[in-house]
């Protein structure tokens, strides 16, 4: 096995390449994709053509409703949204549309299409292009949602969306754009619904997702060194979620902590703890812990914007409430 | 291709059928038999029908929620329709859909309930049938008040900038729900606004349906051919109110007098007699005809079963997913 380390750019780049080398009904859509503004979608025009990596006007609504059209007659659309903050402007057309027509024609439709789109806080952005939006896509039906931390995460999730016959979310937190990780030579595919466990440890389940999957790991080797062994767990995608690995770590942990970068009310924190208050009751010996960004508008100060958002010590700090061991 | 006589009879029979169904469906809904309401298009039958005449049966047609023009246009059955709109498990979508009509098998593809989201999506279809090379059009009706959806300029720059094979026909019924369209439209016709996108347009009397026909026929073949959208204006009248629940009272008697006047169907049918090829007894076969279509379309929906509440979580994903 190779020890090849590339960026998450390139690792989503290459699961464009080999799906539209695979596929010839996958092409691209959006703004500046054939520049590609991030890097993701760079220089694929060159190999497969105007054709499959489109530019659109700036209106999210008519591309990504362009890319639902394209779905339902038979085509395999990419349609990025350059900004997570801008799948509001195309949220009808997610919520009300993509998700429910294979539903409502009875499976006469199919929809399968991909919305790429880089989200996430990285410090200077300010309000509109900084929050993670991942948690408001669990709401519509239809939907499957995709939150990759690793770049390798990224690869084997995006090409099993390219693949699903479902509109799939796939969401790139822009901080871990650049970072560099493991990705094999090797053709390889993640199925959607499968959770990692990113750690093992026998005193407290962690489910983070995104960028806190690394906040997790560091705050978990802090904790180790006092002795508290942490499982963190990432459930990968929300949609379908991979509810039995969280369940198993907490019949071995009895304590559940959830952290993500999206909003705590309402988040997906808020529908995990409800679901292990519903199911895995006889499971928890202390109330869960949920971290999540603050409900205001994200400031554009580096020092506020952190202050919104779950740190490694507000991580740390939940883990060690929920043994009872307040700081 | 000239309207020949028999593609005009069967036009003519079309828009008969649409008049009488949607009459009939008025009283089902007024009777509670049907749990929705209904929104129809007396004395505008012309344009739905007519867009349709030239389509093949490939093409893609995005429709409207008002009546059942284009719907019939475009090759689904009166039993079909009706079915849909009891919600029988005999309806195309297991009772799922209601007044948002669709067949996919004759090209008739989404009614979003929220006006304007089909849009992009027609944009998507005539793309997708471009990269494919499959020949087909979309046609994309849509109300004069729809035109004031967010999507609609940015749908009119992707046809332009990418040439794509779509004809934007607007049906100008004159009325936006309960007010004259000029009360939240702000210019007369729509379609120059098309002009600002490099779109050629064409505005065209919407109640003769040979009219309706050839316009429609000139926008698919140019579109046919490669050389980009379209948009048609179709001038027309809605005669009825908005919707069954709707009282009206506020479209002045003279206004809606005046209309009936160019009646759509009178006017075919007024044509066809003086050109000698349509007869009263015609006409009377015909209309025993449709009624007894109808009617048994409408003892099938009313002795069709509800569908099993078991079904309703089957197909919320076309594979894997959470039905919870
Ligand atoms: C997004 C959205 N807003 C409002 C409505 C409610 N509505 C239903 S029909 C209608 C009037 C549409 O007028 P027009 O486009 O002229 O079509 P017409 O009804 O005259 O055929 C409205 C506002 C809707 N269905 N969708
Ligand atoms: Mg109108």
């Amino acid at each position: 096995m190779s020890h090849r380390r590339i960026t998450f750019i390139q690792a989503v780049r290459e699961a464009f390449q080999e799906e539209m080398r695979r596929d010839e009904r996958v092409f691209i859509l959006g703004q500046d994709v054939r520049a590609g503004i991030f890097g993701t979608t760079s220089k694929l025009v060159g190999e497969f053509g105007e054709d499959r990596v489109i530019n659109t006007p700036i209106c999210e609504s008519a591309s990504v409703g362009a890319a639902v059209g394209a779905a339902m007659t038979g085509l395999r659309p990419v349609v990025q949204i350059m900004f997570g903050d801008f799948n509001y402007l195309a949220m009808e057309i997610t919520a009300n549309q993509a998700g429910q027509w294979h539903y409502l024609s009875d499976g006469a439709l199919k929809v399968p299409m991909v919305i790429e789109t880089p989200s996430g806080a990285r410090g200077g952005a300010g309000y509109g292009h900084s929050q993670s939006l991942e948690a408001a896509f669990i709401l519509p039906p239809g939907l499957k949602v995709a939150v990759p931390s690793t770049p390798y995460d990224a690869k084997g999730l995006l090409k099993s969306a390219i693949r699903d016959d479902n509109p799939v979310l796939f969401f790139e937190h822009r901080r871990l754009l650049t970072q560099r990780g493991h990705v094999p030579e090797e053709e390889y595919l993640i199925p959607l619904g499968q959770a990692d466990i990113k750690r093992e440890g026998k005193d407290v389940t962690l489910v983070a997702l995104s960028a806190t999957v690394q906040k997790a790991l560091s705050a978990a080797e802090r904790l180790s060194q006092q002795g508290i062994e942490v499982e963190v767990i990432d459930p990968r995608t929300l949609v379908p979620l991979d509810k039995e690995t969280i369940f198993k770590s907490l019949q071995k942990t009895y304590h559940l902590v959830v952290v993500e970068e999206g909003r705590r009310r309402g988040g997906f924190g808020a529908e995990l703890t409800a679901i292990a208050a519903e199911e895995w009751f006889d499971t928890l010996d202390a109330p869960v812990q949920r971290l999540g960004t603050i409900s205001a508008p994200l400031p554009y100060s580096p020092v506020l914007e952190a202050a919104c958002i779950p740190s490694e010590d507000d991580i740390v700090r939940a883990v060690l409430r929920s043994l009872g061991q307040e700081e | 291709m000239a309207l020949d006589n028999d593609t005009l009879k069967e036009l003519y029979r079309n828009m008969v059928t649409v008049r009488l169904l949607e009459k009939r469906v008025e009283r089902l809904v007024t009777a509670a038999r049907i749990p929705c309401s209904g929104h129809f298009g007396t004395g505008q039958e012309a344009v739905g029908v007519g867009i349709c005449g030239p389509l093949r049966s490939d093409d893609y047609l995005f429709g409207t929620h008002r009546g059942f023009a284009e719907y019939i246009g475009k090759g689904m059955a009166p039993a079909e329709i009706l079915c849909e709109y009891y919600g029988k498990a005999t309806s195309l979508s297991r009772g799922r859909l209601g007044q948002h009509l669709l067949k996919v098998d004759v090209g008739i593809m989404p009614l979003p309930s929220s006006l304007g989201s089909e849009f992009g999506m027609s944009v998507g279809a005539a793309l997708s049938s471009k990269l494919r090379r499959s020949g087909q059009v979309t046609v994309n009706l849509f109300g004069e008040g729809t035109a004031g959806q967010a999507d609609f300029g940015p749908a009119l720059e992707m046809a332009s900038l990418w040439q794509l094979p779509l004809v934007f026909v607007c049906n100008n019924n004159q009325y936006v729900e309960l007010a004259h369209y000029r009360n939240v439209v702000a210019t007369e016709d729509i379609a120059p606004r098309a002009g600002g996108y490099g779109v050629p347009y064409e505005i065209v009397d919407g109640n003769d349906i040979t009219l309706v026909y050839d316009a429609t026929e000139r926008a698919v073949s140019r579109a046919r051919n490669g050389e980009g959208p379209m948009l048609l204006e179709f001038k027309t009248y809605r005669r009825g109110t908005h919707y069954t629940g709707d009282p009206g009272g506020y479209q002045p008697r003279e206004e809606i007098a005046a209309w009936e006047k160019k009646d759509p169907i009178d006017r075919c049918r007024d044509r066809m007699m003086a050109e000698g090829f349509w007869a009263e007894t015609d006409e009377q076969a015909m209309r025993e005809t449709i009624e007894a279509e109808i009617e048994a379309a409408v003892q099938f929906a009313e002795e069709s079963p509800y569908p099993d509440p078991a079904t309703v979580t089957e197909n919320i994903y076309a594979q894997g997913g959470d039905k919870s």
